[in-house]
């Protein structure tokens, strides 16, 4: 019995031990998702958080300085939610997880990638508000959010994409008015169908979260 | 056969004596009988039981005690001695027994229920054996039982209520069982009972109210079951407790204040439950506390407990816990025993608390995943008992205080995840008993004291991740206690230094990512316990020492991104090898036959030459192997690879390979990544390959494949990117390639594919980097399908034979960034959202027109809808003079409402107010009432006028911009 708190100084140590040999953040937040996902048909098998860093891993692709560039789990058969450690994969351009059955929130850290050029979430079920925060990436072409269940407004911060080349946020929850400014004014009606959007936005005349 | 006999003999006598209980020893036989009887069901591996046996007086039969006039028996202890069977339903017989003692040994079975006819039993011990079953409910029939201990055995379901009835039980023993069920409320019953012992079971339910009724209780211990609900005021009746240990329970509420009545209690141990609110200060009161463990519930709030009033407190854990604050002021008792104070994983804040160095009796201090920030203090070394100083995970910044050095019991100095900055004192040589210092993730800087190497004691070094500069300390030999030594992530210069060879236990050496430099010492032949050895991204060169060889439990070499040359030979004589990783240096020469253990194998960009054969075979546990970019040749001989059936990725491109692909590169199951490319096989593409059923990426561009793409690929539905361009393939583009649904990357070009492009490759909408068959014989029409593409970002399909004109479908390729066209026959109009990509995407399509070529009017003569020269002079003629009355008519009637206008303006500012030239009728009709002039009448008549010209007005603005919609859409039909 007195040797109980003798324990809890082991485990420190035991535990000390573990962060002695892994020491990369984008493995790191790579094994992090992978330990919120559940994957019935083994697709992250490959991912060994030992290794010196995530290079060699299936459906991961990185640069020639070792960083992670591409993540495509689209199609992959995978659940759970995305947490904020994926924000740390600081020289992603694409994100690929379309086609899944990915739930919760979009991490608001997603805003954080700076590099990002593509991010396909389309056709999960992702809940909650399209992080403003995604006015950040200002590299981003591609933002597919299609077939999900977001709701609230869509960020009027979005209008500051300016190499925003495609977007689609139809068959969602989305409330409120269609922004207009910036790259929106080329965006085709098809994107935002199939929602509970009111129409373009009327500036001055009505709040653009008109009806929400 | 003889003794056989005569127990049957005496078996057969005595079934009338079976009625009667064995109480005296008036009937020795009877009592032997009844041992024998007990014995024959024992298995007895260390004879002890040898005596028993009716040729002697049973009372000196091993383990039996009987009365002093030899006529009961009294007792019998067999503990610990190696015996297994099962316990006889006869141990009944013996009433007079007062103690039985079977623990310690191997017995199995149930505990018979005739046990309680022992009448006069006092001691009932039957702990460590593997007992299972109930208690039976009859031992609460044991009225003078006072020691009752049958823990660590794999009994089941609920304890008996009967045990309610033992009245005189002091010592009740269950720990290590499977019971379930709740703790019976008659427990409380149990007046005289000391010692309660619940724990390590499945007890589930509240802990009951009446446990106050064990009024002498001193140790109540039910740890490690499932117990749940608040912890039971009515505890704190309980004067005499000593030891209240509840750990590892579901336990919920607050800590009762009702425990600080526990005068007596010397150990409270309630972690790893669910327990709330803050810590009752009432606890100080427990002035006999002399450990107090309340780690990993949910306790919130200050640290209340005070070793001043707490004066007997040895250790003090509070770890998992959400506190705040800080260690209070007034903590510290001079003169105390406080040894360990494990305050880690909370929230608890502000500057490294200073109060803490009056603790001078502290052993172990763990403040490690907390939130404190500012310098250590200098005076730490006033902890002068200190063996772990344990502070990691908190923002601690400034330098590490000489005085360190003072703590010279110091064992383990844990300061990783701060932010410390400066060099490590040389002081630091003072720590003779030091064995684990963890400096890492943190930023100090300067060189590595040599001093350090004086802290003989040290077992485990760990500076990653600092800004350490300099060399490794020429004396580091000194370390000869060193397991692991992990400087990785650091600014490290210089050469390693001969004597790290000398640190002959050494298993793990990370020196990876510095600037190191020179070639490896020769000593680290003596390193025979080296297990990782990890050196890359550093400026290692020349060749190896050939003694690394004789280095037979490495497992994982990672010498990537040097400047090593020369054989790898010396790095193949560990049978333990698992992963080696000689990437990217200049090592020479053949690949040498490897450990069979083999899973990680890459050796990229080298320059190691020969052939491959017979180095492959037997490496069956090989999953990566990455030969890619060296001066590899021959061919890929039958079973070469074959035996490497749990290959993920094989990559052997960039090398002078040649030969035929082998067809069993399809028996890869596993296989993912297979790159042959940069090579110089022929023959045809192995229609195995369709087998490769996880392929992710297949990439076989840059050789001589010949022959058509066998219609197999089709079946690599999991396949991200094919590359195939730069061969001489030839043939359709198969239609199956529609199946390989994933792929986002898809290249065919530079080859000789002929026929039209398959519509089905509009299937494949998930391509996205590119989408390339350029430099082929296509020929056919661009498949409308092609539209379907709507994540493709670049687009090639230059320099074939295509026709036709460019679908309209293409248009909705709205994520296009590249688009090549150039040199086909393409024809016709391009689709005008084409305007914005570059003239070269288009070029070399004589036929084709429209931005941002040359306008389509210049060719208007091959245009579908012709028109002739004079219809198109008539239109022009009609446009012209339509515009020309229009613009003649607008005149007019702008000169004719100019007019009217004037007149108003003129007339309104008569009538005193300053109106504005574009005010409505309505709002002159309105002041109708204070005109009463004549200009009322030509305001009116001038609205009439105006309301009247207004319809036909319109109209012509209509018809004036229909027919501008008329000539634009001439125009679209023109071009």
């Amino acid at each position: 019995m007195a040797s109980l708190p003798l324990f809890s100084v082991l485990f420190t140590f035991l535990l000390s031990l573990a962060p002695a040999f892994s020491t990369n953040s984008e493995g790191n937040a790579l094994h992090a998702l992978r330990s919120r996902l559940s994957d019935p048909t083994n697709v992250l098998q490959s991912w060994d958080p030992t290794l010196v860093n995530p290079c060699t891993w299936f459906h991961v692709t990185c640069d020639s300085n070792n960083h992670v560039i591409r993540l495509d789990l689209g199609n992959s058969n995978i659940s759970g939610t995305l947490g904020s450690e994926l924000g740390e994969l600081k020289h992603l351009q694409y994100l690929e997880l379309y086609r899944n059955d990915i739930t919760g929130k979009i991490p608001k850290e997603l805003g954080n990638l700076k590099n990002l050029v593509s991010m396909d979430l389309y056709e999960n079920r992702f809940e909650g508000e399209i992080p403003k925060s995604l006015a950040k990436l200002k590299s981003l072409r591609f933002l597919r959010l299609n077939n999900n269940k977001l709701a609230g407004s869509i960020p009027r911060e979005l209008t500051g994409l300016s190499n925003l080349k495609v977007l689609d946020v139809s068959n969602n929850n989305l409330c409120g008015t269609i922004p207009v400014d910036g790259p929106f004014s080329t965006f085709p009606m098809e994107s935002f169908e199939h929602n509970r959007l009111n129409g373009p936005e009327l500036k001055g005349l009505v709040p653009y979260d008109f009806g929400c | 056969m003889g003794s056989i006999q005569m127990y049957q003999l005496v078996l057969f006598l005595s079934v009338l004596g079976a009625f009667l209980a064995v109480s005296t020893l008036g009937d020795n036989s009877a009592a032997a009988y009844w041992l024998l009887r007990v014995k024959s069901e024992l298995i007895d591996p260390a004879g002890v039981l040898e005596n028993w046996s009716p040729s002697s007086h049973i009372c000196s039969w091993n383990g039996l005690t009987c009365s002093d006039d030899q006529t009961r028996i009294l007792g019998l202890n067999l503990s610990g001695s190696g015996l297994s069977g099962s316990l006889s339903r006869e141990f009944g017989q013996f009433t007079s027994l007062e103690t039985l003692d079977l623990s310690s040994n191997s017995l199995t079975g149930p505990i018979p229920p005739e046990l309680g006819r022992l009448q006069n039993l006092r001691m009932l011990l039957l702990y460590t054996n593997y007992l299972s079953g109930k208690l039976p409910a009859e031992l609460g029939l044991l009225k003078k039982l006072q020691v009752l201990r049958v823990g660590d055995n794999m009994l089941t379901g609920e304890i008996t209520p009967t045990i309610g009835n033992l009245t005189e039980l002091r010592v009740l023993g269950l720990a290590y069982c499977q019971f379930n069920g709740s703790i019976p409320i008659e427990t409380g019953n149990l007046k005289h009972l000391i010692s309660l012992d619940l724990q390590k079971n499945s007890l589930n339910g509240l802990i009951p109210e009446e446990m106050h009724g064990c009024e002498e209780l001193e140790n109540f211990s039910a740890s490690n079951n499932q117990l749940q609900g608040d912890i039971p005021s009515s505890i704190g009746m309980l004067k005499s407790l000593q030891i209240l240990n509840l750990a590892n329970n579901s336990l919920s509420g607050s800590i009762p204040i009702a425990l600080s009545r526990l005068s007596n209690l010397k150990y409270l141990n309630l972690l790893g439950n669910e327990l709330s609110g803050e810590i009752p200060s009432e606890l100080n009161q427990l002035v006999q506390l002399e450990k107090l463990d309340l780690s990993r519930n949910n306790l919130s709030g200050t640290i209340s407990l005070l070793n001043t009033q707490l004066k007997n407190l040895e250790a003090l854990v509070l770890s998992n816990n959400a506190l705040t604050g800080s260690v209070p002021s007034n903590f510290c008792l001079r003169n105390s025993n406080l040894q360990q104070l494990l305050l880690a994983r909370n929230k608890l804040s502000d500057k490294f608390p200073l109060e803490l160095l009056n603790c001078s009796s502290l052993q172990q201090l763990d403040l490690s995943d907390n939130r404190f920030e500012g310098e250590l203090p200098s005076l730490l070394d006033k902890l002068e008992n200190l063996t772990d100083l344990i502070l990691n995970n908190n923002s601690f910044s400034g330098t590490l205080p000489p005085e360190i050095g003072n703590l010279s019991k110091l064992e383990n100095l844990f300061l990783f995840d701060n932010m410390i900055t400066g060099e490590i004192p040389v002081e630091i040589e003072k720590l003779q008993a030091l064995s684990v210092i963890y400096l890492y993730d943190n930023q100090m800087s300067g060189q590595i004291p040599r001093e350090l190497t004086n802290c003989t004691s040290l077992t485990e070094i760990d500076f990653f991740g600092n800004h350490f500069t300099g060399s490794i300390p020429a004396t580091v030999g000194k370390l000869k206690n060193l397991l692991l030594l992990q400087l990785r992530q650091n600014y490290l210069s210089g050469p390693i230094p001969p004597s790290l060879g000398y640190c002959k236990r050494l298993q793990l050496l990370a020196l990876a990512d510095n600037k190191l430099s020179g070639s490896l010492p020769p000593t680290f032949r003596f390193l025979s316990e080296l297990s990782t050895i990890t050196l890359y991204n550093n400026s290692f060169q020349g060749p190896l020492p050939t003694s690394l060889f004789l280095l037979k439990n490495l497992k994982i070499i990672n010498f990537s991104h040097n400047r090593f040359s020369g054989t790898i030979f010396p790095l193949s004589g560990s049978n333990a090898l698992t992963a080696l990783d000689l990437t990217n240096n200049s090592f020479s020469g053949p690949i040498p036959s490897m450990s069979r253990n083999l899973g990680r194998f890459r050796l990229a960009h080298n320059h190691l030459s020969g052939n491959i054969n017979s180095i492959f075979g037997q490496l069956t546990e090989l999953k990566f192997l990455d030969l890619s970019f060296n001066n590899l040749s021959g061919g890929l001989q039958p079973s070469q690879l074959s035996s490497c059936t749990k290959l993920e990725h094989l990559l052997l491109n960039n090398n002078k390979f040649k030969g035929t692909m082998p067809p069993w590169l399809g028996s890869f199951q596993e296989l993912g990544e297979l790159d042959l490319s940069s090579n110089n096989f022929y023959g045809t593409v192995p229609a195995e390959l369709g087998n490769c059923s996880k392929l992710l990426k297949l990439s076989l561009h840059s050789n001589t494949l010949s022959g058509e793409i066998p219609p197999e690929i089709g079946n690599l539905t999991s396949l991200n990117v094919l590359t195939l361009q730069r061969n001489n393939l030839s043939g359709s583009i198969p239609s199956t390639i529609q199946q390989c649904k994933k792929l986002y990357e898809l290249r065919l070009s530079e080859n000789f594919f002929t026929g039209s492009i398959p519509s089905e490759l509009g299937w494949l909408t998930e391509l996205q980097v590119i989408l390339d068959l350029s430099k082929n014989l296509l020929s056919g029409e661009i498949p409308s399908s092609l539209g379907n593409l709507l994540k493709l970002e670049r687009l090639n399909l230059s320099c074939n034979q295509l026709q036709g004109e460019v679908p309209p479908s293409l248009e909705k390729l709205t994520s296009l960034h590249m688009l090549n066209l150039s040199n086909n026959h393409l024809q016709g109009q391009l689709p005008p959202t084409f305007s914005g990509f570059p003239l070269s995407s288009f070029l070399g399509n004589a036929k084709l027109c429209g931005p941002p070529l040359a306008t389509c009017s210049e060719s208007v003569g091959q245009v579908k809808k012709q028109l002739s020269e004079t219809e198109v002079v008539g239109i022009i003629v009609a446009i012209v003079f339509t515009s020309t009355v229009i613009c003649l008519l607008m005149l007019c009637i702008m000169w004719r409402i100019w007019c009217h206008w004037r007149e108003v303006s003129i007339s309104s500012s008569d009538g005193g107010g300053i109106e504005q030239k574009r005010e409505d009728g309505k709002r002159v009709y309105g002041d109708k009432k204070i005109r009463r002039n004549g200009e009322y009448w030509k305001v009116n008549s001038m609205a009439l006028v105006s309301s009247q010209d207004n319809k036909p007005n319109s109209t012509i603005l209509a018809r004036i911009f229909h027919l501008r919609m008329d000539s634009e859409a001439i125009e679209t039909t023109l071009f």
